[in-house]
């Protein structure tokens, strides 16, 4: 499996997020462009307000799915550093729940990367929010993440 | 043989556990395991079109055989970020 590069961060934590830190932590003297993205706590969902959020995550495989995007993100871009952190637990409105920065000589390439590495995170990293409203909570809709096709035959686990 | 279990989000509530070790018969399908451990709840078996299973932190085809210790995670649809 393809690894992320030594310089990469990739961490999920339940404290709060050092957004500017890992801003400036991707930047290099070669980079043209930082591109990140802020995904924040909103104060609304389907027309309820939200008072805050929980996320719960199974954590080991979330590493490994953060992983294997960072990977594929230095694989088929022309970037120079990642760093993506997801934080766990309750979140209040207006607080960062995700943070992705993506350095690159040029910003077609920071830009597109930052893209798919929060787009590829929403649909394939096991991590769950609930949302409490004033009058109850709910786990949010979600994404069913992809999975290996079914084969009339599978093969047995060897050893 | 033995297999660890781990329910997150909605189907820990629904399963009332975060993690069981169940047993099955050696090299029984993710399915199977899906309905040994769904066969007393209901609400639980449900929820079967609306989750993936994962062995070993991967998602899994529900044909995939299993093998003593796999730690397999039912999961509902991701809503992270």
């Amino acid at each position: 499996m393809a690894t992320p590069n030594s310089e990469d961060r990739i961490e999920i934590t339940r404290g709060r997020i050092p957004n500017a830190e890992l801003a400036s932590q991707v930047r290099t003297d070669e980079d043209g462009a930082v591109a990140t993205f802020d995904g924040c706590v909103r104060n609304h969902s389907h027309g309820r307000t939200t008072l805050y959020l929980e996320y719960e995550a199974y954590e080991e495989m979330a590493m490994a799915k953060m992983r294997e995007i960072v990977a594929h993100i230095r694989a088929n871009y022309a970037i120079r550093r990642v760093a993506m952190m997801h934080r766990l637990g309750r979140l209040e409105i207006g607080e960062t729940s995700v943070f992705i920065a993506v350095s690159a000589a040029h910003r077609a390439a920071a830009f597109d990367a930052c893209r798919y590495a929060i787009d590829t995170l929403k649909k394939t990293v096991p991590i769950w929010k609930k949302e409490f409203f004033s009058d109850g909570a709910v786990w949010a809709d979600g994404e069913l993440p992809p999975v290996p096709a079914e084969t009339p035959a599978a093969k047995p686990a060897s050893n | 043989m033995t297999v660890k279990v781990l329910y997150f989000g909605r189907l820990k509530e629904l399963s009332g556990a975060a993690e069981e070790v169940v047993e099955v018969r050696e090299g029984a399908l993710i399915e199977e395991l899906f309905s040994r451990c769904s066969l007393d709840r209901p609400e639980l078996r449900k929820f079967r079109p609306s989750l993936v299973a994962a062995r070993n932190q991967e998602f899994a085809a529900w044909n995939t055989p299993l093998r003593a210790g796999d730690e397999v995670g039912f999961l509902p649809p991701v809503s992270g970020g």
